[in-house]
């Protein structure tokens, strides 16, 4: 049984830094073995808070990246039809000697219907992410990303997997999770989640880090980064961030900005450092020129 | 706790938050689990439990610390001192409860009116909350409720600093000179952007059904080769030929004079809102000129959008609007590179202030058009008074509406992007597609409108500001 502290140190140690709200949302997860709904702006960290802890908590990470048109066969199962032919061409001495002792067709037929569910037995099913994570031995994190892409429909689909960790195979039956996996799904809002899927999950909005958590974040991913100049960059970043920039810069521009700027040895920032890596941080012609002045009026 | 629990869920839902007893169960195992360990993680908890949207979180927000204002709550790591000074507060925020000069009609009780009484030091983290839950007063609250009632009361236009206004709203304007009722609120954005994106998923359903019946087609060989592949050819699954569908084409001409002002606003959100969605819509607006603002549409925010054209830097808001110089214009500069067959709408009262009529133009444009509306904010009734043409140009188009809030306008733009898309499909599926549409004549978006709203549309403003 891990503490909620105890998560929180984890991912920490993995290079995740994570406040309360993660740390708990993860801790109820685990113990209450729901799935966390993971919403937020894009580049918090979402898909990296999942990644993070398939390391620290060492579950084998499954990932299902959705997108528009994925299906059961895609997501969940499916069959092997070119093994099966294989198999049928090859077993086709066996069948006729296995025939031949039947009297008449009827016969034959009634035979062959009895052996029929051989083709459709696990040795013939191709195991999709949601199985594959349900079925690991060892008990594994499972991450559907992006799950706003997907349609109405695929969402419908998830909703037996996610409330009973289960999946209903027509010809099989319904095969239950032998672990129940770690759920993460990360959506960017980009269409509305029925309220059914929202129902079966917990619910967590990562939204910008404050100041001191984004610096300890910097901080942690690059320990040569001196403390005052990630500090400064931070603060800089959060009054773009109010700029009303079309992509605002996220998390994962801090990081990037960070590495450009340990990789250029800088110690301080200057409105010249600003306009030379402005390319990192903002990402629409119209963002460059405000960030830019941004830097001129605030670091000057 | 679990009486607790349910009463806080019974004020979450009276609040507009929709939680489900699986989800108040799920904050009672939440609870029981990590144990109560103070305000600060509680609140986490049943946040994390119980709210399942980011917009839910600032009323969450607010219920909580009103609800949970009443039990006294002990933070360990404050000192006597602090608790003393807390024990202070509290009584006097009750004494200010009592005395019925602080009745205010602001639904926000509790922090809010701590703001009256004596301001301590202490009360500092308050105040942060408070800016945050209503960043509008920072001008003391009574002016604000008079703005409201004011806002309420004026359903005259809007107005502007190109008309004498007397002196009691020019001050008023002063008190929150965020709200000057060009932009639009984030409220009315996100109201929008759910009526918006409720109208595109049910496009989407009527899409769905026509495609599903359109693979009925020639047999896609080399597709069906691909996608076989791993079967050894043996064709499992079968790929059709499909038509290109074309892209409904849509091209709005939005009066943005003063008279309809109201309604282009709302127009101006809507076509932006639909814009990021999908479409390929042409916007243009005009008074006496007439201009494109396609390209800004897309690329602006929608509220400095709003500013520029407010203050006339696209065209000229001065003149006085004619609809017989703008046809013309519009003839001469756009419609040769308009391309498909568009949807014309066009927003406007059709007061012509006794210019050319011009309607020939009209006749014109609905031969390049697949499509005619006319949206009017005008009653019947006052069509043909004074320099109004609604029935001469109306009898080009192949329909005159009246549009009066933002629900109508939503609806009539639906109606219209459907007829488009039915006009492509096969005749068997627009057949199916009526039946479809009858049987959902109860409408299922009740479904999502929260209780007590009636099945309208969930608030639009407070204000009455949906109402033109």
């Amino acid at each position: 049984m891990i503490s909620e502290q105890g998560v929180k140190d984890l991912l920490n140690a993995s290079g995740y830094i994570a406040d309360d709200a993660i740390a708990t949302a993860v801790f109820l997860a685990l113990h209450m073995e729901k799935p966390i709904l993971i919403e937020g702006p894009p580049g918090v960290g979402k898909t990296g808070l999942a990644k993070a802890l398939s390391s620290a908590l060492d579950f084998p990470l499954v990932r299902l990246q959705c997108y528009e048109g994925i299906d059961e066969g895609k997501a969940l199962y499916d069959w092997e039809y070119g093994k099966q032919l294989l198999y049928t061409q090859l077993l086709r001495t066996q069948l006729d000697t296995y025939l031949s002792v039947s009297a008449d067709l009827r016969e034959a037929v009634e035979r062959l219907s009895a052996e029929e569910s051989l083709f459709f037995s696990k040795n013939f099913l191709v195991q999709r992410p949601i199985l594959r994570s349900f079925l690991s031995e060892k008990r594994s994190l499972l991450l559907i990303d992006e799950i706003d892409r997907s349609d109405d429909e695929f969402e419908a689909l998830l909703l037996e997997c996610l409330s009973d960790f289960q999946v209903s195979i027509p010809e099989l039956g319904v095969i239950e999770a032998k672990r129940k996996p770690l759920t993460i799904l990360t959506s960017n809002g980009t269409r509305m989640i029925s309220d059914a899927l929202r129902r079966r999950c917990l619910y967590l909005y990562i939204g910008y880090p404050e100041l001191e958590r984004e610096v300890a974040i910097v901080r942690a991913k690059f320990p040569d980064l001196c403390e005052e100049l990630a500090r400064q960059m931070v603060e800089f970043l959060r009054k773009a961030r109010e700029l009303n920039l079309r992509k605002p810069p996220s998390v994962s521009e801090t990081l990037d900005w960070g590495e450009v700027l340990s990789i250029l040895k800088a110690t301080q920032l200057t409105p010249e450092i600003v306009a030379n890596t402005v390319g990192v941080i903002a990402k629409h012609q119209t963002d460059l020129q405000k960030v830019t002045e941004l830097a001129v009026q605030e670091l000057s | 706790m679990e009486r607790i629990v349910a009463g806080f869920v019974a004020a979450l839902r009276e609040n507009g938050i929709r939680v489900s007893p699986g989800e108040s169960l799920d904050a009672v195992q939440a609870l029981g689990l990590c144990g109560m360990a103070g305000r600060r993680s509680s609140r986490l908890l049943l946040r994390l439990t119980l709210v399942k949207n980011v917009h839910d979180i600032p009323v969450f927000n607010e219920v909580f610390n009103r609800y949970f204002s009443r039990y006294p709550f002990v933070d360990p790591e404050l000192n006597i001192p602090d608790l003393m000074d807390a024990a202070l507060i509290d009584l006097e925020g009750e004494f200010n409860y009592l005395n019925p000069q602080q009745s205010d009609d602001h639904d926000q009780a509790g922090p809010l009116l701590k703001l009256d009484s004596e301001i301590h030091p202490e009360d500092l983290a308050e105040l942060k909350s408070l800016t945050e839950i209503d960043p509008d007063d920072s001008d003391g609250n009574e002016i604000v409720v008079q703005m409201k009632g004011h806002r309420g009361k004026a359903k005259a236009p809007r107005p502007t600093r190109r008309y004498t206004q007397n002196p009691l709203t020019i001050e008023l304007n002063k008190g929150s000179s965020t709200d000057s009722g060009i932009t639009f609120t984030p409220e009315e954005q996100m109201a929008m952007q759910d009526v918006v994106s409720r109208m595109m998923l049910r496009l989407r359903k009527d899409m769905k059904r026509m495609k599903s019946n359109q693979n009925r087609g020639k047999l896609h060989v080399i597709k069906t080769i691909q996608k076989n592949y791993r079967h050894d050819m043996v064709p499992f699954q079968v790929a059709l030929r499909r038509k290109r569908r074309q892209k409904p084409r849509l091209v709005v001409l939005c009066d943005v004079s003063f008279s309809v002002s109201h309604a282009s606003r709302f127009m101006l959100l809507l076509l932006h809102t639909l814009h990021n969605q999908m479409l390929d819509v042409r916007s243009f607006i005009f008074n006496r000129q007439v201009a494109e603002i396609t390209e800004m549409l897309a690329n602006m925010p929608v509220n400095d959008l709003m500013e520029v054209i407010d203050r006339g830097d696209i065209v000229d808001l001065d003149e006085n609007s004619s609809f017989g110089e703008v046809f013309l214009t519009f003839k001469k500069k756009h419609l040769e590179n308009l391309r498909g067959r568009p949807a014309f709408i066009i927003l406007g009262d059709a007061r012509n202030n006794y210019g050319e009529a011009n309607d020939w133009v009209l006749d014109e444009i609905r031969e390049k058009a697949r499509y005619m509306l006319w949206l009017t904010p005008e009653d019947r009734e006052t069509w043909r008074r004074g320099d109004c043409l609604m029935e001469i140009y109306g009898a080009y188009c192949d329909k005159v509406e009246v549009v009066k809030t933002v629900e109508d306008l939503s609806l009539v733009v639906e109606g219209l992007l459907r007829d488009i898309y039915a006009d492509q499909a096969h005749p068997l599926d627009k057949k199916r597609l009526r039946e479809a549409r009858e049987a959902e004549a109860y409408d299922p978006k009740d479904y999502y409108t929260r209780g007590g709203n009636g099945g309208s549309e969930p608030g639009f403003d407070p204000s009455g500001r949906s109402r033109w």
